[in-house]
């Protein structure tokens, strides 16, 4: 049931995720229609794209946690016996469970704050730019669960998509 | 306690960062050396808006920045920012020591920011591979510009075509003719960025002087005793004319170093400039408190 | 105090298997804590470091390549480099590099490349009785090369690193990877050569006409046209480095769902999530570098490391080797992303004081970290070459040295050889002028 949730917040994570990334390249493909076609750049291209990537970016790294995708250093734990690696493991999913709990309460904090600043050339509120933490740190506390789950159940997390 | 102070700017002598290690210099002779600060330049603690935001959390002691960053917060620092606004740098000197000055300072205070000292920071001008002699020649012509709404408006309202873009790819852009001009002060076009090397017109619209601030935390200030918080400000206030001096010598000799390199600084039309900055004025000061402020600024004699 | 904090938890953190992103995250959090500074400065830095416009470029080249991965274009690639080459002694593992090298080109990454090209060239050279070890060691280095390809995502990643250090453009750096790429290629062929003659590998039928070679050539163009692309968009000041970036995920996806017709749904949706997953991955890396650079700054790192090696020798050319030395160490355990970020906020003030150009130091320091991926305990490349050539680790070391000869002269050759990264962005920029 756990499992089922987690796997069905990856897969739409990832295919908003996919949205968000094509808007990105329409967005750049518009600035520079606009600069030669219409000899008027539309100023708020760039700015939304930026927006748009810290969203990609987190919606992506937190499926990155769920599919172990991660950049680490793996030689030495899988020489130690198989308890104490276990043990490791574990303890390593609390590590990128709590990190990802930082995440998302100083993203709110962030928004909280820059909630009545607005960002200049698309006039939302600065906190915007915040909110993907809340979203990917929350994804990142859910998904280290599922995994602390399925090592006591001596499983595997499987990738929702691809 | 040693307060952290950041700068974006790279080198060591530009005058805002030598502004601030010289009040460093006089809050320490204050405080008998109880308090001092250090300057991080080169953005090593982040952007402007980044260094802002630690400041106002009490993360960070100081920050120095255009005052262009702190307008989406405090509504009335647009003013000193708004087109053909002085008439000289001694107008914008009167205006910023006085209570004009001072009014735009406290509009900081309910973020969290402390304005400590205005720095100079010379007249923003556009710079461009073809001269500019009056507004009509920069019909259409691609310039960049600062992510910022109000820099947008204003070469939007020369009828240019405004180009966001990062500093640092400005000098490639021009180059290349991504962009046809860009619009900054002489260190910038100067020594910085280096410009000058893809530009070689300067025309001294002068739009702009918006001047740099000092940002202390008000957070960090307020746990300081009187007689401290005292000393602070008055050793800020004595960085001021030691920031203009400075400035006022990095500016020409920025300006005969890119004259050398054959670049031509050339007068324009700037009434037919002024003449059209009506729907900035619209946009950016239309509240009475900024009529009001523009009103009074125009009146400073 | 905070700076011991941060080097002992996170080398522990990276020792017992904690991701490389997180555990640069949670030991900045450890370090800020021991500071007394909000904890929300990590991740105000972590925003901040992901969102630079220049970095943009980093997704849309990882799309690109997932496209080209996922498209066929490989194929393509394969039989023209075999028409050109295939013929000459140890003729696969030529056209193996030449393959290689040209897909590097397109899709600007070694992992994509190793994936693409060694899941066709690695099989079949086994087939013509190659050995694995060979076939691997082959596609794997010249995969290396991909790195110094204007659609590398490392080399954006580059200049970001140098931002208030020293002003590198992107068109600098694109520039000033073009000879050494060369260099390394010709490298690349003269090792797998060399030990074809050693090993009396056998010459393979004859070639079979330049007809034939135009033919194939014609039929991998529209793949390769992506390197021009990006060249002419960025050297005629058409698009900015990630407007061409932009532009070449388009044409990626024209030519593999039109021209070629080898992208299928299926695989599109793939490509898709595949390169949002790696930016994520990657981009995560470079926010929590940013907060670690902060410190980095906040307690002048470089500049006390830079006066221990100071304390050792003052000789540029010592200093220099003894930069590549740290690097190579960090590079043998960790990825080429978090070195660059890491090492290049303090390595590149010290080799600038000693009078390296910041895009030489780029290069040499692309062309090391490119190294580490083929060096265990880590080597990213070497592990999906090893994965598709069936063999382990310890079998691929049997013909490596002759490949890490060739890397290592290229990269002694940029170190002390200014002019080979140094000439073509310079007189491209006079001509510009
Ligand atoms: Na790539
Ligand atoms: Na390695």
């Amino acid at each position: 049931m756990y499992t089922r949730l987690c796997a069905f917040l990856s897969k739409a994570s990832l295919m908003l995720a996919v949205v968000g990334l094509i808007a990105i390249i329409l967005c750049v493909q518009y600035q520079v229609f606009g600069r030669y076609v219409l000899n008027d750049t539309p100023t708020w291209a760039e700015a939304l794209a930026l927006m748009l990537v810290i969203y990609v970016t987190s919606l992506g790294l937190a499926v990155g946690v769920r599919d172990a995708g991660h950049i680490g250093l793996e030689s030495i734990i899988v020489l130690l016996p198989e308890s104490i690696r276990l043990k490791l493991e574990i303890l390593i999913h609390l590590l990128v469970g709590g990190f990802g709990g930082l995440m998302a309460w100083n993203g709110y904090l962030w928004t909280t704050l820059k909630w009545s600043d607005t960002k200049p050339m698309l006039g939302v509120p600065s906190g915007m730019d915040y909110v993907p933490l809340v979203i990917a740190g929350t994804l990142i506390v859910l998904f280290s669960i599922e995994h602390i789950i399925a090592l006591f159940q001596g499983k595997e997390v499987e990738p929702a998509w691809n | 306690e040693e307060f952290k102070s950041a700068d974006v700017h790279n080198s060591d002598d530009f005058p805002t960062v030598t502004a601030v290690k010289f009040m460093g210099e006089q809050l320490s002779k204050a405080t008998g050396g109880k308090h001092t600060i250090k300057v991080f330049n080169k953005g090593a603690l982040g952007s402007e808006k980044e260094t802002i935001d630690q400041v106002k959390i009490g993360g960070l002691a100081m920050t120095r920045v255009n005052i262009s960053a702190v307008t989406s917060m405090c509504p009335k620092t647009n003013i000193p920012v708004l087109p053909f606004l002085f008439r000289s740098v001694e107008h914008l000197h009167k205006v910023l020591d006085g209570p004009i000055g001072e009014e735009i300072a406290k509009d900081c205070e309910s973020q969290g920011l402390m304005i400590l000292a205005y720095y100079d920071s010379g007249a923003r001008s556009i710079y461009s591979k073809k001269p500019i002699k009056t507004v009509a020649d920069t019909k259409g012509l691609k310039i960049r510009v600062q992510q910022s709404d109000l820099w947008v408006a204003v070469t939007g309202a020369m009828g240019a075509n405004p180009t966001p873009m990062p500093i640092g790819e400005v000098i490639t852009a021009l180059k290349t003719g991504l962009v046809d001009a860009a619009e900054n002060n002489f260190p910038s076009y100067g020594s910085s960025f280096r410009h000058f090397e893809a530009a070689k017109y300067y025309n001294k619209t002068e739009h702009s002087m918006a001047p740099e601030v000092l940002l202390f935390s008000k957070a960090i200030f307020d746990k300081l005793p009187p007689a401290e918080q005292k000393a602070v400000r008055d050793a800020a206030k004595a960085s001021i004319p030691f920031n203009r001096k400075e400035w006022a010598a990095a500016e020409k000799k920025e300006e005969d170093m890119v004259k050398a390199a054959g670049s031509i600084i050339a007068e324009v039309d700037k009434k037919s400039f002024q003449d059209v900055m009506g729907p900035v004025y619209e946009k950016f000061a239309s509240s009475p408190d900024a009529k009001r402020l523009v009103k009074a600024i125009q009146d400073t004699k | 105090m905070e700076l011991t904090v941060l080097c002992i938890s996170f080398t522990i953190l990276l020792l017992i298997g904690v991701p490389v992103a997180f555990a640069i995250g949670i030991s900045s959090v450890c370090t800020i804590v021991a500071a007394g500074l909000p904890i929300a400065i990590v991740f105000q830095k972590m925003v901040g470091g992901m969102q630079i416009f220049s970095f943009l470029a980093i997704p849309f080249f990882i799309f690109a390549g997932e496209l080209m991965l996922y498209g066929g274009i490989a194929d393509r690639i394969v039989k023209f480099a075999n028409s050109l080459v295939g013929h000459v002694r140890g003729g696969l593992g030529m056209s193996n590099v030449l393959g290689c090298t040209l897909f590097g080109g397109v899709a600007g990454s070694p992992l994509a490349d190793v994936s693409a090209m060694g899941s066709v060239m690695i099989p079949l050279m086994k087939k013509e009785g190659y050995d694995a070890d060979y076939a691997v060691n082959v596609t794997t280095h010249a995969a290396l090369v991909g790195a110094l390809m204007p659609t590398s995502h490392n080399i954006i990643l580059f200049t970001l690193a140098t931002a208030g250090i020293a002003a590198v453009s992107v068109f600098d750096m694109v520039l000033a990877c073009v000879i050494p790429a060369v260099l390394l290629t010709v490298a690349n062929v003269i090792a797998a050569y060399g030990v074809a003659v050693k090993r009396g590998y056998p010459t393979h039928g004859k070639f079979p006409g330049w007809g034939v070679v135009l033919g194939t050539f014609l039929a991998a163009l529209p793949g390769l046209l992506v390197i021009v692309i990006i060249l002419a968009g960025i050297l005629s000041g058409v698009f900015t480095a990630t407007e061409s970036a932009a532009t070449a995920v388009f044409w990626a996806l024209i030519v593999t769902a039109i021209v070629y017709r080898t992208l299928s749904w299926e695989n599109f949706l793939k490509a898709c999530a595949k390169a949002c997953k790696t930016t994520g991955v990657i981009l995560l890396l470079i926010g929590l570098s940013a907060a670690f650079g902060y410190f980095m700054a906040l307690y002048s790192v470089p500049e006390k490391t830079g006066e221990l090696m100071k304390s050792v020798t003052s000789n540029p050319w010592m200093i220099f080797l003894m930069i590549n030395i740290l690097l190579f160490v960090l590079g043998t355990f960790l990825d080429m992303a978090p070195t660059i970020l890491i090492c290049t906020p303090i390595f590149l003030p010290i080799a600038q004081q000693y009078g390296m150009d910041p895009a030489q130091f780029g290069v040499m320091m692309l062309l090391n970290c490119a190294l580490g991926l083929n060096t265990p305990p880590v080597g990213t490349t070497q592990f999906v070459g090893c994965a598709i050539g069936e063999i382990s680790v310890g079998q691929v070391m049997r013909s490596i040295l002759p490949f890490y000869g060739a890397l290592t002269a290229t990269m002694m050759l940029v170190t002390y050889v200014p002019a080979f990264s140094l000439w073509l962005p310079q007189t491209l920029k006079a001509a510009l002028h």
